[in-house]
């Protein structure tokens, strides 16, 4: 592989997207909790729910910054790496990210400062309602990069211009391209479930050392009851969305399942090495007929393989093929893990279970590994196409030379290397201190105006009286 | 980042102010940190010319 412009541009926007992706998907599932922590504690007034509020919020409120100082990364790579595409679609993506900064930013960064800076001055009845439009911002922001990006996928809705640029007609069928929908509620569900991942472990983690702290049990359940309702959930839309491939993304599910001939009754590979310049499966292992159940709902249904595509209109088979099976991989231990602790729940005390506590840690990142594999597959699935069908990635790429993309390849990598590893290691280390009723000490009033720090915060300012 | 940035909520029973001082609260707090946005947008727009 020559190390060019296009491929070192791929290179770069692939790992600035791999950071960036992280932090959304993190504070989407981390607002709506917040929103239902706050919402329980003026319904219940349990004080484990607030304490909880204000341990999450913290981490809430760093992953919202990295997230943005990420994301403006991606926005400027559009202009520098991919300055063609830019020209050729801005008319039609263009509108749909601006409506994703001035609808959904704009409502996040607004109440946020409420959030973190007027429980006491709004009052709470005001301060859950700010909870609540950070949380539908965070939403709002997924509906308008998905409808972006679903467009891509399959886009609709627009005319080709003599000058090459594209011009929508229809904002409706832009917006709500075919994929969309499933997509957005895969995205969203994958974002719940990824950040129940982060709470049931940061829970877990406390309760190996404490396993009588009230907030981590609360949390812990909270976080069972996502992965016990959400993760099997996320595999039937998974599914939908898979099934949507047959029609208008064939030769990326055909990369999916490794299908190089076009055959009714295709197998299920479970584990193969694809080859592409021989055009078949190596050390294949797999299920007969399955491959067109799974894909198409009929184990007699007719698949085409990739032979049926030209050469130069395959993506790459080996990625997509095994970022697909990382995605559900994980996705099927997850699905696991809820059905291990809605038993352990349903018989009482699942804190008590070391072994189930140990999974739930090792599972923490599990949902972060699983997004960012969905997008592997989404976006080099799609290769060789930006837009698909309309645009190549090699007539998108903008004319800078391969040394000129290295070295801000360079600087990306040693940039966040520095950045990411410290916000990542001090969320790390916040979540290790945990919502122990010691971190909510602070918001404790001063008995007789000592802190309750002080060694005599609780004696009483005129000693009693000698009998 | 120490809990005393981030407001804790009112203690339990504390009396709540009048409603317009809390309203005009909001609406400052939303609008500040919507300025503050807005002033750093323009700075990295203006930096990157």
């Amino acid at each position: 592989m020559d190390f060019d412009a296009l491929v070192l541009s791929r290179l770069q926007f692939a790992f600035t997207l791999a950071f960036h992706i992280i932090f959304p998907a993190f504070t989407i599932g981390l607002a709506s909790f917040l929103m239902v922590l706050e919402g329980l504690w003026l319904a219940t007034k349990n004080a484990a729910f607030r304490n909880l509020y204000l341990f999450w919020i913290k981490i809430f409120a760093l992953s919202f910054g990295m997230g943005v100082v990420s994301g403006v990364v991606m926005s400027y790579q559009f202009g520098t790496n991919w300055s063609v595409f830019s020209n050729v679609a801005a008319p039609v993506i263009g509108p749909l990210l601006a409506f994703e900064v001035l609808t959904a930013f704009f409502l996040e960064a607004s109440f946020l400062g409420v959030m973190l800076f007027g429980w006491r001055k709004v009052g709470p009845g005001l301060h859950f309602a700010a909870t609540l439009l950070v949380a539908l911002g965070t939403l709002t922001s997924a509906f308008w990069i998905i409808s972006a990006n679903s467009w891509m996928q399959h886009p609709t809705g627009y005319v080709r211009l003599p000058s090459g640029a594209l011009r929508a007609t229809d904002w409706m069928a832009v917006i709500f391209s075919p994929t969309f929908p499933y997509r957005f509620v895969h995205m969203v569900l994958a974002a719940y479930l990824s950040t129940a991942l982060v709470v049931g472990a940061a829970s877990a983690w406390r309760l190996l050392r404490d396993p009588e702290e009230e907030e981590s049990c609360l949390a812990l359940k909270m976080a069972i009851g996502m992965f016990a309702i959400v993760a099997p959930l996320q595999l039937v839309v998974g599914d939908l969305s898979g099934k949507q491939l047959l029609s208008v993304q064939p030769a990326k599910l055909a990369a999916i399942e490794a299908f190089w001939e076009s055959r009714s009754e295709q197998p299920f590979h479970i584990a193969a090495w694809p080859d592409r310049a021989q055009e078949t499966n190596h050390l294949s292992i797999e299920a007969p007929e399955l491959g067109s159940w799974i894909a198409a709902g009929n184990a007699h249904a007719f698949i085409r393989g990739l032979k049926a595509f030209p050469r130069e209109d395959r993506p790459p088979v080996f990625i997509v093929f095994w970022a697909f099976r990382i995605m559900v991989g994980l996705g099927l231990l997850m699905i696991g893990l809820g059905f291990w602790g809605a038993y352990l729940a349903s018989r009482g005390a699942p804190e008590r279970h070391r072994l189930f506590l140990r999974a739930c840690v090792l599972m923490g990142p599990a949902g972060f590994v699983s997004v960012i594999a969905g997008w592997v597959v989404a976006e080099v699935g799609r290769q060789p196409y930006t837009i698909y069908g309309v645009l190549r990635t090699a007539q998108s790429v903008s004319p800078v030379s391969a040394g000129q993309v290295s070295i801000s390849l360079l600087a990306f990598m040693v940039t966040y290397a520095i950045i990411f590893c410290v916000g990542g290691l001090y969320i790390l280390r916040l979540i290790a201190e945990g919502a122990h009723p010691t971190a909510a000490a602070d918001t404790e009033p001063l008995r007789h105006g000592r802190p309750p720090g002080y060694a005599l915060a609780a004696a009483p300012d005129e000693p009693e009286p000698v009998p | 980042m120490r809990s005393f940035i981030i407001e804790p909520p009112p203690e339990p029973g504390a009396p709540a102010g009048p409603l317009w001082i809390r309203l005009a609260w909001f609406a400052a707090l939303a609008l500040g940190s919507a300025a503050a946005t807005a002033a750093l947008a323009y700075l990295l727009k203006a930096l990157l010319r």
